[in-house]
């Protein structure tokens, strides 16, 4: 059997993470960790704080290098690629504290994310030739579109930070898909959510999924997590503790131990 | 509109006015207009201090200056060496100037200024403390720029011209880019954009318009010495943007027309008049974050929208 066909048979994961380590002076944020996220899942990382989940995302999309192990997207090696190549290539995220364009409007704010979308220089911009301004009203109504998507096309012309703050973190992953993904990395957007927002997340990211773009989501609403993984992987002290399905993990008497506690625990499959 | 509007204001000053002495005067607000507005990229919309920005002013007008003196060269050629000199050496202070941010970057950019107020002064080919003489004026073709009234009509339509880009610019998709870094660069780098390769651009296109400005004032007055370039040009320079109100084309205008005016007016003013500076400075970023222009227009939205009064701007 050749190459071509194994790979016919399970499709490549979107992201390889293989062995990772990062540490910060004394602190060993990851250790040796190593996983593939599937393409089309919903996939998860969870764990207690500080267990290093923030920093895996950051060496998912380039914020700083590894100081071992790599990581693989598609085919492509992202070790040395600077964090614009890696959102030119398709991974976009969100921010675990909310990093929107502050003197933006909303609208404004994803036209910013489909700049890896769009050509237009200094001199195009300075030209104002038809071709920018084709491209111009493209972008645009992209850009409505997915406002529309995730439910703000009535704050378009708001600024960006005057929107509650709820409303803030779907305006960040409006912003993110603007970049075009085929993954995209959601650090806990559930945090500071009303339950109401909260379940329209959770249809949000289902529709994202159906959209063709995996997530990778790192979040501590253990409902949200088990309601819409396919899979769930557990850090603590940096190092990988267990992976499996929603079920798998929530039975799994070392994630109960460390994280989940008895009252989060579920039956096992 | 606005254009239009603001054409005729310029036709309308150099024609109703006869004093070659207020000529010159709005002459010197439209160089500086050009100073600030470059400023003002770079400072407003990026984000990025520079307090070495004068450097590029000279460079304009001692490159032009000394090939069209002592080499009698043709000024446009003058200015195209002036704005390739001038290009070059932004990109090359740039490339490690702009990885440093905030307090470091007003430092590096400040040993910069230094380095070529020093380079002025100690050449010989710049004529060194006394300066540069005998700078041509400017012809376009048949047309002698030598009139007060004309050159006025020139500066005034390289300014407008300028303008007109420079808002292009930034209501384009790399205005946007410059305003994201300005807000935040790690999110503006999680859109994919190349904040490294950008903030070098925009600071390049600001270094280009002051050496044009440096060019256009070289060949309006003829002698031009170090002292024109100094660290006071360059904090003038900073304060014209902050008083103008940062990120904002039009206020460069208005900021540019208030320092060329004042120390003109206030004689007294030239003793004092790095400590008006620093003292505007304090005042506006504290009072009057957004500029003067914008400010007042704030306050008096303010006291429009009192309670009772129907033309409130609340939002509902
Ligand atoms: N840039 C940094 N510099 C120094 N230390 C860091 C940095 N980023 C993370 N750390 C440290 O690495 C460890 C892992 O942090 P990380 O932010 O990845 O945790 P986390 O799992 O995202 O936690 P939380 O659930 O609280 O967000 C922590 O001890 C943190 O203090
Ligand atoms: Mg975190």
């Amino acid at each position: 059997m050749n190459a071509l066909e194994a790979s016919q048979e399970t499709p490549l994961p979107v992201v390889r993470v293989e062995g990772v380590c990062k540490s910060f002076g004394g602190i060993q944020a990851l250790n040796d960790v190593t996983f593939d996220v599937p393409a089309g899942s919903i996939f998860s990382l969870i764990g207690p704080n500080g267990a290093g989940k923030t920093t895996l995302l950051n060496l998912v999309t380039g914020s700083f290098p590894a100081d071992s192990g790599q990581v693989v997207f598609g085919e492509t090696m992202l070790n040395g690629r600077k964090a614009h190549e890696r959102v030119a290539l398709g991974i976009a995220r969100t921010f675990q504290n909310i990093e929107l364009f502050g003197s933006m409007s909303v609208l404004e704010n994803v036209l910013v994310g489909q700049h890896v979308k769009t050509r237009c220089g200094f001199l195009g911009a300075m030209a104002r030739l038809p071709r920018t301004i084709g491209e111009e009203r493209e972008a645009r109504n992209r850009a409505l579109e997915l406002l529309d998507f995730v439910g703000l096309l009535d704050s378009a012309s708001q600024r960006s930070t005057d929107l509650p703050f709820g409303w803030q973190r779907f305006l960040e992953i409006a912003r993110a898909l603007a970049t075009g993904p085929r993954i995209l990395l959601l650090d806990e957007p559930a945090s500071g959510l009303n339950a109401v927002e909260t379940a329209s997340l959770a249809e949000l990211l289902e529709k994202i999924r159906k959209s063709g773009v995996t997530l990778l989501l790192v979040e501590h609403d253990m409902n949200l997590v088990m309601k819409v993984s396919d899979r769930v992987l557990v850090l603590n002290h940096g190092m990988k503790l267990a992976e499996g399905s929603p079920c798998e993990v929530q039975a799994n008497e070392a994630v109960i131990a460390a994280y989940l506690g008895r009252d989060k625990a579920g039956p096992g499959c | 509109m606005r254009y239009l509007f603001f054409i005729a204001a310029v036709l309308a000053a150099g024609f109703l006015i006869s004093s070659p002495y207020k000529l010159q005067l709005l002459t010197f607000i439209g160089i500086n207009t050009l100073l600030a507005l470059g400023l003002n990229m770079l400072m407003g919309y990026a984000g990025q201090i520079s307090l070495g920005h004068a450097a590029f002013y000279g460079l304009g007008a001692y490159t032009s200056g000394i090939l069209t003196a002592h080499y009698h060269w043709s000024p446009w050629l003058g200015l195209a060496a002036a704005v390739v000199l001038a290009v070059a050496a932004a990109f090359f202070i740039a490339l490690p100037l702009l990885q440093l941010s905030g307090f470091y970057l007003g430092m590096g950019t400040l040993g910069f200024g230094m380095i070529m107020f020093v380079v002025f002064r100690q050449m010989s080919l710049t004529g060194g403390d006394s300066g540069l003489v005998g700078i041509p004026g400017l012809s376009i073709g048949p047309l002698s720029l030598d009139s007060p009234r004309n050159y006025l009509f020139f500066v005034w339509a390289v300014a407008i011209i300028s303008i007109f880009l420079c808002e292009r610019l930034i209501n384009s998709r790399i205005g946007r880019a410059l305003r994201a870094i300005h807000d935040s660069e790690r999110a503006a780098s999680s859109m994919g954009i190349d904040t490294g390769k950008l903030k070098v651009h925009i600071f390049v296109l600001s270094a280009m318009l002051a050496a044009v400005a440096g060019f256009l004032y070289a060949h309006l007055v003829s002698f031009i010495s170090p002292s024109s370039f100094d660290f006071l040009v360059s904090v003038r320079m900073v304060t014209m943007v902050v008083i103008g109100g940062m990120a904002s084309v039009w206020g460069s205008l208005l900021g540019a027309a208030v320092l060329t005016i004042l120390p003109e007016s206030l004689t007294v003013f030239s003793e004092y008049e790095m400590i008006v500076y620093g003292l505007v400075l304090i005042v506006i970023m504290i009072l009057l974050p957004q500029g003067l222009f914008r400010g007042v227009l704030d306050i008096y939205e303010r006291a429009g929208s009192k309670p009772g009064n129907a033309s409130s701007r609340c939002q509902g």
